[in-house]
């Protein structure tokens, strides 16, 4: 598996996670900001879309986004405190 | 309700262990400016707030604030890999050792274990929101002092990025002191408990 891309992939999505989070508490205080409104929006969607392309390649990021098919896929994928996986 | 996400809010990578440190940085996970002390003293202090703005900021805080126990532990845990025994004599780390082996556990860097004795829920928006705003330069200084006891790269990234929420989040606290005091005869904010004597009004 290519680990590069995996951390690449992963490196994106905390950084629009992390534009979301701070977007939000933004708006906690500004409610009616048209202009973070916006921002919040547009990371919010493409923060949807890395996760589920994260998620589809490399494994659940919550317990409940885990398949539940053959086995439970929450236990196979490492967590972050490892080195390199963060 | 919370739900768990398997990230680090923010990358903790550290190659060379370094267990004298570990001693010093454990203080921002249990001592007297710590996040879990940050996380605590915020979601306890949410029911009293008086408009779902401040509940907000104090949850969403709250909420960010156990990442951060995330990251700090990840540092403590990354810096104290692999210590063979004379590490572990030689660097000091054998006073926390003989306790917790290589374990995470809430303690200050002097040893004092984490306590609520370093926070307060008062039942009072305006009391509370003034202790947010000096924990979090608090938090803040703690930082700066790790900051210049520190040279690895490694352990200066997350740490730097956690001294800038910390400034981030002094800001958020300001607008909501603001957003209580506009609720208020601004004659005389102080003169009440907005939460117990004199009820603000809901929004």
């Amino acid at each position: 598996m290519a680990d590069n891309e995996k951390l690449k992939l992963l490196q994106r999505l905390q950084a629009v996670r992390f534009a979301v989070h701070d977007a939000a508490l933004y708006l906690d205080s500004h409610p009616t900001c048209q202009e973070g409104l916006k921002y919040f929006r547009e990371k919010r969607e493409l923060c949807e879309k890395l996760t589920e392309q994260y998620e589809e390649a490399y494994g659940p990021l919550t317990a409940h986004a885990s398949s539940a098919e053959e086995r439970w896929d929450w236990v196979c994928t490492p967590f972050p405190w490892e080195r390199g996986e963060s | 309700m919370w739900q768990y996400e398997k990230t680090l809010q923010y990358p903790v990578n550290i190659k060379n262990p370094d267990p004298a440190l570990a001693r010093v940085i454990i203080s921002q996970l249990g001592g007297p400016d710590g996040e879990i002390g940050a996380a605590t003293r915020y979601l306890s202090q949410r029911y009293a707030a008086p408009c779902r703005e401040v509940q907000a900021i104090l949850t969403d805080i709250a909420t960010e604030e156990l990442g951060h126990v995330e990251m700090i532990s990840a540092i403590l845990y990354q810096l104290t890999r692999g210590l063979s025994i004379d590490e572990i004599k030689k660097s000091g780390f054998d006073t926390y050792f003989v306790d917790h082996t290589t374990g995470i556990y809430p303690q200050a860097a002097s040893g004092v274990p984490f306590s609520a004795d370093t926070l307060q829920s008062t039942g009072d928006p305006l009391a509370d929101l003034h202790e947010d705003l000096a924990a979090e330069q608090k938090a803040r200084l703690s930082y700066d002092n790790i900051l210049r006891l520190v040279d690895d790269p490694d352990v200066r990234d997350p740490i730097k990025f956690l001294r800038e929420r910390e400034i981030v989040h002094y800001q958020r606290f300001g607008e909501g002191l603001r957003k209580v005091q506009d609720m208020l005869d601004s004659k005389n904010f102080y003169a009440f408990n907005p939460a117990f004597d004199k009820p603000a009004k809901r929004r």
